[in-house]
């Protein structure tokens, strides 16, 4: 099945080939083995090539086969996300709880993380590290999690966001990590579940909506069909959450705060340094653009001024 | 290191698997037949005089030579030490002065114990001696004496060979964890399939060892052999043990891919590198080109894509490490890290190496991944090692990660043996 889709939907919309998809199937059987299986390379390579005899061994799945098949058959037929079959996504060293109505979180917000570690290290003077961060529009958590599990022991992260079944999956996979005392995940839009007591932010990130509503209806399928849209649609020109944002962290943040967004590419990027430079009455300062690992300008960030 | 008796017996018993017994005293010459590679061994024989058997335990007796120039080494050590203490005990050394003569000392601290423990186990000696000339007339006293003497100078040859150790010259990254690549050579699939069990015979190996065998990446070929693999092997002393493993290891056997019954031979490159840490190779990250490979496409939001690969560039040296088997991007990028550091490294050893052995005649362990060092018969059930000359009878074992040790104490021993005449040479 894997096999049959070649490049059809590489061509289609820049979907996963063969080659994506063979692993694919590998992974879902690693997941499904049983306890105590050794989810090693080889035997689920084995088991997955349909006809090999080089392993005879006996298996114990949690599933059974007929709904592997049923899973594997969505993946191909409804294009929806291996993430979404196996339940989860492995991001940086975490394994993330997800479901459909959760946007599944992507390498390139991976980036985000990185720049609070360089920042954490050479602002240790400043507190931060054991500063109040937020995550606006959470999704599962993962830049929460992630960024909870580098602070220092009274550093605390807020995770907010408006869709219910985000906080319910953050919520689990803030649990999961056992961080409940570190993160606080609140339901709401962007700055609104914050409290009065919650306005001197030492670091504010997001990965917030940002492609234009145009472009929504000729995503890749796993994208449009599946993932919340309510993750993905920035409206008219895709920068009405980063606006929003930009001008909230202008006022939330201490001084001194960092902050760091993800936008659509190099067009978003340049616009909103652009405006965070003229229009912000240089309150933020320091603004750099960093590219993604595929080299598209995609992260904005900097400080509030001191 | 294993204790030096236990890794005689199990070379003595490999061997007793292949040859007519030989006499103990015989042992040396036979673990390298001259004829498969004649070596400049006659000039370690002369120094390291032979190996006797006492019960069960081994001792070897140190020639003259090898004698002097230890003493010779030990009264300098002895000098410096002195030399050392009397700054460290004037009252008018400048603080620096004071630091670096006691760090200095620090270093010379053990080596400085079991000198002193030698010379008191000398003058005992000497003490005893007399007492034998002295008393020749009662029995009963000479012979307590004699059992006495022959106590201490047990001793002293144990403290000598301890101080002889320590003054060889040791590799720092002995105690280093290694990376393991594994590539398939000449041979196509059936190299590709021996690869494969090249690979899980260390992974066995290692399990068996108490160490942890991380596999980083493998690219299996069509029949799901390995074309390249590369793991990480951590635990006490990986790479001081694993390292003679670095060469080509030569498989003959009619492969399961051939109808016709014949004999191939094909060939499988094995590399073993110290793992190092960005300070050791004093990576920086303006030296590096980290990317994703994906075709084009607008990423972030726009894409779902499980596809993680990353590919690291060194800039100065054009090293490129790519890593796709893992499941997050920030993984494959610390694992790519990992492997890049680790051939950094090894780029820089085997550079001051070749600084180095422009003095020296070649030894093993030259990391020279072109030598052949190992042959693998299946027909004849056989695995040489063209090195120290010892063929083991039991490929099956070998292949399960059990027999390694034969070859791998055998090269240790060789190992001593070099640093031993290099010792005496570079006097």
């Amino acid at each position: 099945m894997a096999t049959s889709v070649g490049s059809k939907f590489l061509d289609l919309d820049n979907g996963p080939d063969s080659t994506l998809l063979h692993r694919e199937l590998n992974w879902l059987i690693q997941d499904s083995l049983g306890e105590g299986e050794p989810a090693t390379l080889s035997c689920a390579a084995s088991a997955s090539s349909s006809g090999s005899t080089s392993s005879k061994k006996v298996v114990k799945l949690r599933t059974c086969l007929d709904d592997l098949y049923r899973l594997w058959k969505e993946r191909i037929e409804d294009r929806r996300p291996f993430q979404y079959l196996v339940g989860c996504e492995h991001w940086r060293d975490l394994v993330l709880s997800v479901e459909e109505g959760v946007l599944i979180p992507r390498p390139e917000t991976e980036l985000i993380v990185d720049f609070v570690e360089d920042v954490l290290a050479e602002n240790y003077g400043d507190g931060l590290k054991e500063g109040l961060w937020a995550d606006l529009g959470t999704g599962s958590g993962a830049l929460a999690i992630a960024i909870g599990r580098i602070l220092g022991c009274n550093g605390r992260v807020i995770a907010t966001d408006l869709s219910p079944v985000a906080v319910a999956v953050t919520e689990y996979n803030v649990k999961r990590y056992c961080l409940q005392d570190k993160v606080k995940v609140k339901q709401g839009s962007w700055f609104e579940p914050l409290e009065e007591s919650e306005v001197e932010l030492g670091g504010i990130v997001s990965n917030p909506p940002y492609i234009p509503s145009d472009n929504i209806a000729g995503l890749q399928a796993e994208v449009s069909k599946h993932e919340p849209i309510l993750a993905l649609d920035g409206g008219a020109n895709g920068m009405k959450d980063l606006l929003h944002l930009c001008n909230g962290a202008a006022s939330m943040l201490r001084p001194g705060g960092f902050f760091a967004f993800e936008t659509n590419g190099e067009q978003q990027s340049q616009f909103l340094a652009g405006y965070m430079e003229s229009e912000l009455g240089g309150r933020l300062v320091d603004i750099k653009i960093e590219s993604d690992l595929a080299g598209i300008p995609r992260f904005v960030k900097g400080f509030k001024a001191r | 290191m294993a204790d030096r008796g236990s890794l005689l017996r199990r070379i003595l018993r490999s061997i007793n698997q292949q040859l007519p017994r030989p006499t103990v005293a015989e042992f040396r010459w036979r673990t390298r037949p001259s004829v498969i590679r004649p070596r400049p061994a006659s000039c370690i024989s002369s120094l390291f005089l032979h190996w006797r058997q006492y019960s069960t335990e081994l001792q070897h007796h140190m020639s003259p030579e090898l004698m002097k120039l230890m003493e010779q080494r030990l009264s300098a050590i002895e000098n410096r030490s002195d030399h050392l203490h009397q700054i460290v005990n004037q009252p008018e050394a400048s603080p620096e002065e004071y630091s670096r003569a006691n760090k200095e000392l620090r270093k010379l601290r053990d080596v400085a114990e079991l000198i002193t423990d030698l010379r008191a186990k000398q003058k005992e000696i000497n003490d005893l001696k007399s007492v034998i000339a002295d008393c020749q007339d009662d029995k009963d006293m000479k012979e307590m004496a004699s059992e006495e003497l022959d106590q201490a100078m047990a001793e002293e040859k144990r403290l000598q060979y301890l101080l002889l150790k320590h003054l060889l010259p040791k590799d720092d990254a002995d105690e280093r964890d290694c990376i393991l690549e594994v590539r398939a050579g000449t041979g196509g699939e059936e190299a590709s399939l021996f690869a494969m069990e090249i690979f899980k015979m260390y992974e066995k190996y290692s399990q068996r060892s108490g160490w942890k065998f991380e596999v980083i990446d493998v690219a299996q070929s069509d029949l799901k052999g390995y074309k390249e693999a590369s793991a990480s092997i951590s635990g006490v002393g990986v790479y001081g043990k694993l390292k003679f493993e670095s060469g080509i290891h030569r498989v003959q056997r009619v492969p399961v891919t051939e109808k016709s019954g014949r004999l191939h031979t094909s060939a499988v490159s094995v590399a073993i590198l110290p793992q190092a840490d960005q300070v050791d190779v004093q990576l920086r990250n303006e030296d590096l080109k980290i990317d994703t490979y994906r075709s084009g496409g607008s990423g972030g939001q726009h894409a779902n894509t499980t596809d993680s690969a990353v590919r690291i560039t060194h800039i100065p040296t054009g090293i490129t490490v790519t890593i796709q088997d893992e499941r997050s991007q920030h993984k494959n990028k610390s694992k790519a890290l990992k492997v890049l550091c680790a051939r950094l490294y090894e780029m820089e050893r085997s550079r001051l190496h070749s600084i180095r052995s422009q003095f020296r005649s070649e030894q093993i362990g030259s990391g020279d991944r072109s030598e052949r060092i190992r042959t693998y018969n299946f027909p004849q059930g056989r695995v040489t090692d063209h090195r120290v000359g010892i063929t083991s009878h039991s490929i099956d074992d070998m292949l399960e990660g059990e027999s390694l040790d034969t070859f791998i104490d055998a090269l240790l021993l060789q190992q001593e043996m070099d640093a031993i005449s290099s010792f005496v040479s570079s006097e």
